[in-house]
């Protein structure tokens, strides 16, 4: 393994994200840490609302008011982005790390072409690049992404192409600055299975040729399957899990993703299992337990669960997990140095 | 490729470690109980459409504001006349062209001589004022009393005044005996009064005199802010009536469109296309000269309730009604069928149809409930535009026509006089803007409360 | 684009048939006679009307006023200049002229000032910049029009004597000014609402995100994305702007004493001059009618995804 492999493009240490709204602070993303390497996929799972979306637009500065960044850093090779001043943020954004967004059919403005859009993309970071050059490019991009007839396609308007069509050159906008991380914000759901299964085919194509890293948000959990190599599994805010992608799927650790696993319908096992729903709804993250935000929710809940935010552990090479359930054998005496006996061992 | 990223650790903190600032107990790792669970989830009461809509309102200080000063308006133009011993159409003469909060000379006398009276009747002191009242019989109404006298003699130059608590209750005080607004009380003529007036007695107006005239005077002495409030009432009323009108006739015809779709909803739809690029106002005067002797025949010749009330309104007013039965339910009936189209789609229509139900039940079960929203916002926003359009036709003199009064019909009035007497347009100009104002507030409040799209 | 244009004409042609249809039977039915004076006797209306042709059929009258209109002849004033063609009256006396003059000038004003200060509030939005803004433009849009140009004539004119009480026919550019504020008030404070409201909503549109996810300058996000897409309810409301614009001249042209269009539309059907009814309502209608066949061919331009190709017209 080369060292270029083990070198860190993104690091997010204890990031922390709220939302000033009127009725209190709500703490969208509640102290959450990863990294990711120079030409890796890492999937962001988790339901509606456990703050995947904000995490991914606090990267890039597009969080809106009143949500504000209040704890942590993320270091993008090494430079801290949140120190970033509007204008050198604005030069990172589209030019180093990009984003795709959920909904194709709203996020390409109608008056303007496609090919317009495009090139706007290249020209707001290469004052530079003529406007030939920088149409030729749009037109190298649309092929890339699979727009046939890409010379004419170039001219036409958002509301000429299908939703597919629009992702397609979404992607092609976002690569067309040779970014070194794309992150996707559910790039696949509001399309068609069918087209879902070409999107993500054309992303993993893309992601090989282009060396780009990418963080692929999303619910969908065949999704991750497909294209990422690590996953980390977020609920409320929190990061309950994390892992290669392999382990996350045949050995889940925490209880939340065990559910979400088995509430998500496969087709490749032999026997047909019933699909078992998480029982209960998210907490409301204006008012936060003291405990495990999962643990109302928890089947395995214990009492520690309702007062103290887990610990992680290690539960695997490179997987660790958010769960009081991993320290019941293993005991606190190796941390806590009261040197206790924890009577809770069976 | 497996494992590739395995190495790349995940995290800064040292997983496997319980943080020393948790201090565990024995129980900890029991199971929790199902109570212990559900104490810690936030109680979500779930709350109607309307309890939630008014909650929002509620919040919008500017709009509640606007409501709480729009039913100040409600009892200033509905309670007001109630309150003040003026009316629209009285005249008075010795009280014309006064400023705000001016008496009359004449009320001044009185109130100099009898200081709180419950009315007075001057003749001739002032120029403007009354004549002579000749000997004969007359009676006089004053808080549901009724004060019958017979003169012997002429009065003349003397000012007659009621004190409804005194023993006189009427007597005369004449001019010359007032000296330094006192007056000598052996010298006034004390009125033998009984309650039932004789045969051919005729009544004598009292001048009301504890009241000054808040907002002054017109040219005619009628009192200006018993005529303000008039028109507001004028201008609400006819706000509310026209914005109902176009809300039935709108929703009716967008709703049939809608529904019925297809040949029937192309032409109902190039009609209501038609009728929206006609510059409707140039109809509306014509319409105004036109309507105006039909109805008064109508009214005169009805004996029915409907005529009867409607001829209590005025031929303005009800062409006014009929302008907007005509012309202006468009735009009502455009937003109702774009809801219809919309809600035609949704699941439960389908399955009212696939029950049997009938398009009359579709319409009034289904449809009409969900677009109820976007009804109420539409119509609260049409009364201004209504309150508008009556105001701009009584300004060019088409709509509410005289003794009546409109906020409208004021203003022009006030024209003549502008230089003079500007505060006859201030008052009824800024009761109709702070009315229009406070009704745009509550729309737009109303609009931010139902829009079920800006819900969080 | 031609076919369409082609076919809107024809559809404005035929909406002008029907405005001097319905204004003609109204017109008809306002009782009374235009030759009805004191002194005049029935045999001389009866004359009167033969004079004019009054006396024939209400069917032949309307064919002869259609018939006469396609030559582009407007008829001759019965009543008012008696005998003086009705085009001379509106078009060589100057007042079509003054009445374009000044709704245009309205127009411009509310559509150079209210734009911008709607981008303004928008931009500015929950600063005081924005709480002003709103306070003057919501009490801009309840103040009737003829409530607004009489305080302006009492404070300017008569008070502070800097401006003209009567402006006659607008030969300085002091006499303008109110008139052109009192008129295009309203519709300068219902575009700033508007644009603000329509801005608000295209910031938080999806494209404007993808916009700055691009890293496009915030200036260019919302002078570039924002701006244009918030154009389209704007453009859509200047059809009714040109409309209310000329509902206002009536009130604007008695106040401050300009011998408009307005103001003699009022006179002429207060007199039952018929020709001129008739002429004034075509000509003030086919003003709203170009106006919103403008406002639609803009649209077009600022929103490709309304074809005019297309069978919707």
């Amino acid at each position: 393994m080369s060292m270029e492999e083990n070198r860190k493009l993104l690091e997010v240490k204890d990031l922390k994200v709220s939302f000033f709204t009127p009725a209190g602070e709500v703490k969208a993303v509640d102290g959450i840490s990863y990294s990711l390497g120079y030409n890796e996929v890492m999937g962001i799972v988790g339901e509606s609302g456990s703050g995947k979306s904000v995490e991914a637009y606090s990267i890039i500065g597009l969080l809106q008011s009143p949500g504000r960044v209040t704890g942590g850093s993320i270091l993008f090779e090494g430079e801290n982005v949140l120190e970033y001043d509007a204008e050198k943020m604005r030069q990172f954004r589209g030019n180093k790390a990009s984003m795709i967004f959920q909904n194709p059919m709203t996020c390409l403005n109608p008056v303007y072409t496609i090919g317009d859009q495009l090139m706007e993309a290249l020209t707001c970071h290469d004052k530079t690049i003529s406007k030939t050059q920088a149409r030729a490019r749009a037109i190298q991009m649309l092929e890339l992404v699979g727009i046939n007839n890409a010379v004419k396609r170039v001219d036409q308007y958002p509301h000429e192409f299908s939703g597919g069509m629009r992702q397609r050159a979404m992607i092609a906008m976002a690569l067309i600055c040779e970014p070194k991380l794309l992150i996707a914000d559910e790039p696949t759901t509001a399309l068609d299975v069918t087209i879902q299964a070409q999107i993500l085919e054309l992303m993993k194509d893309l992601q090989k040729k282009e060396n780009t890293s990418i963080i692929f948000i999303t619910h969908n959990l065949g999704v991750v399957a497909e294209i990422c190599d690590r996953v980390s599994v977020m609920y409320a805010g929190r990061i309950v899990e994390q892992g290669l992608v392999q382990d996350i799927f045949y050995r889940p650790q925490h209880p939340y993703t065990k559910g979400l696993i088995a509430s998500t319908p496969r087709l490749d096992e032999e026997d047909q299992e019933r699909l078992v729903p998480i029982e209960g709804t998210p907490i409301d993250l204006l008012n936060p337990p003291s405990g495990c935000n999962f643990g109302p929710r928890c089947k395995n809940c214990m009492k520690i669960c309702l007062r103290e935010k887990p610990p992680y552990a290690q539960v695997g090479e490179g997987h660790i997990s958010a769960c009081w359930l991993h320290f019941m054998n293993r005991g606190s005496r190796e941390a806590a140095d009261t040197g206790k006996e924890n009577t809770a061992n069976e | 490729m497996d494992g590739k990223f395995a190495k790349i650790s995940p995290f800064q903190v040292d997983p496997d470690k319980i943080p020393q600032n948790i201090h565990l107990n024995d129980d900890d790792f029991l199971a929790a109980g199902e109570d212990e669970k559900a104490s810690m989830v936030e109680k979500h009461k779930s709350v109607s459409y309307w309890k939630d809509a008014w909650r929002r309102f509620r919040k919008n200080t500017v709009s509640m504001a606007a409501l709480f000063i729009f039913i100040v308006c409600l009892l200033f133009a509905f309670l007001g006349p109630k309150l003040i011993p003026y009316s629209y159409g009285d005249q008075y003469r010795s009280a014309q062209k006064l400023a705000p909060f001016e008496y009359s000379d004449d009320e001044k006398t009185a109130m100099s001589v009898a200081g709180s009276c419950d009315g007075f009747y001057a003749t001739a002191l002032q120029p403007g004022s009354r004549t002579a009242i000749k000997k004969g019989d007359y009676y006089v109404q004053s808080g549901g009393k009724t004060y019958a006298f017979s003169l012997k003699k002429a009065v003349e130059k003397s000012i007659l005044i009621l004190k409804a608590d005194e023993e006189p209750a009427l007597f005369v005080v004449k001019e010359k005996d007032i000296k330094d607004g006192q007056y000598d009380k052996d010298k006034i003529q004390a009125l033998d009064c009984t309650d039932t007036p004789a045969e051919g007695a005729s009544e004598i107006k009292l001048v009301k005199s504890v009241f000054p005239h808040v907002f002054g005077t017109d040219s005619a002495g009628r009192d200006i802010m018993a005529r303000t409030m008039y028109g507001a009432r004028v201008s609400i009323l006819i706000g509310i009536v026209a914005a109902l009108i176009v809300l039935v006739i709108g929703s009716i015809y967008g709703a049939i469109s809608g529904l019925a779709g297809g040949a029937v909803d192309f032409v109902m739809m190039r009609i209501v296309e038609l009728i929206y690029s006609i510059p409707e106002v140039l109809i509306v005067l014509l319409l105004q000269v036109v309507l105006k002797d039909p109805l008064q025949k109508w009214f005169d010749s009805g004996t029915s309730a409907f005529a009867s009330a409607m001829s209590d309104l005025g031929s303005g007013i009800v062409s006014i009604f009929i302008t907007f039965a005509l012309l202006y339910w468009v735009t009502m009936a455009r937003i109702v069928r774009g809801q219809v189209l919309q809600l035609k789609e949704q699941e439960y229509v389908t399955a009212a149809t696939a029950l049997g139900a009938s398009n009359g039940r579709i319409i009034r079960r289904h449809l009409l409930p969900n677009c109820v929203g976007a009804l109420v916002i539409t119509t609260c926003l049409q009364i201004p535009s209504a309150i508008f359009l009556e105001s701009f036709l009584s300004f060019l003199g088409l709509g509410v026509s005289a003794p009546m009064a409109s906020l409208g019909s004021m203003c022009s009035d006030a024209l003549e006089t502008i230089s003079l007497y500007p505060y006859r347009l201030v008052f009824p100009g800024v009761i109709l803007t702070i009315i229009v104002l406070t009704l745009n507030l509550v729309g737009d409040g109303l609009r931010d409360a139902l829009d079920p799209r800006l819900k969080k | 684009m031609t076919g369409y244009i082609l076919k809107r004409i024809a559809v404005a042609i035929l909406t002008l048939l029907l405005i001097m249809t319905i204004t003609f039977l109204l017109m008809n039915a306002i009782p009374g006679s235009p030759f009805l004076t004191e002194k005049s006797t029935p045999e001389m209306i009866a004359k009167a009307n033969a004079k004019y042709g009054l006396d024939k059929p209400l069917y032949i009258q309307l064919w002869n006023y259609i018939k006469s209109y396609l030559k582009g002849d407007l008829g001759t004033s019965l009543k008012m200049q008696e005998g003086t063609p009705v085009s001379t009256i509106i078009f060589h006396q100057g007042k079509f002229e003054l009445s374009l003059k000044l709704g245009l000038y309205a127009l411009l004003l509310a559509v150079t000032l209210g734009i911008p200060l709607g981008c303004i509030a928008a931009y500015n939005r929950g600063t005081w910049i924005d709480g002003f803004l709103r306070v003057i433009t919501t009490v801009g849009v309840a103040i009737p029009t003829f409530v607004l140009a009489t305080l302006l004539l009492v404070t300017f004119a008569v008070k502070l004597q800097w401006l003209p009480t009567i402006s006659g026919s607008l030969t300085t550019w002091k006499a303008f000014i109110m008139p052109v504020i009192s008129l295009s008030f309203y519709y300068l404070c219902y575009v700033a609402k508007l644009t603000r409201t329509s801005m608000l909503d295209a910031i938080n549109q999806d494209y404007i995100r993808t916009a700055r996810a691009k890293g496009v300058k915030t200036r260019s996000v919302i002078l570039k994305h924002a701006l244009r897409n918030s154009l389209i309810p704007v453009i859509t409301y200047l059809g009714p702007v040109m409309a209310g614009i000329i509902t206002g001249s009536f009130v604007v042209e008695s106040t401050f004493s300009i011998p408009g269009l307005g103001k003699y539309f009022v006179q002429s059907v207060l007199n039952r001059d018929y020709p001129i009814i008739m002429a004034t309502t075509v000509v003030l209608s086919a003003l709203v009618i170009i106006m919103n066949l403008v406002v639609d061919i803009a649209y077009k331009i600022v929103d490709p995804r309304i074809s005019l190709t297309s069978k919707e017209v």
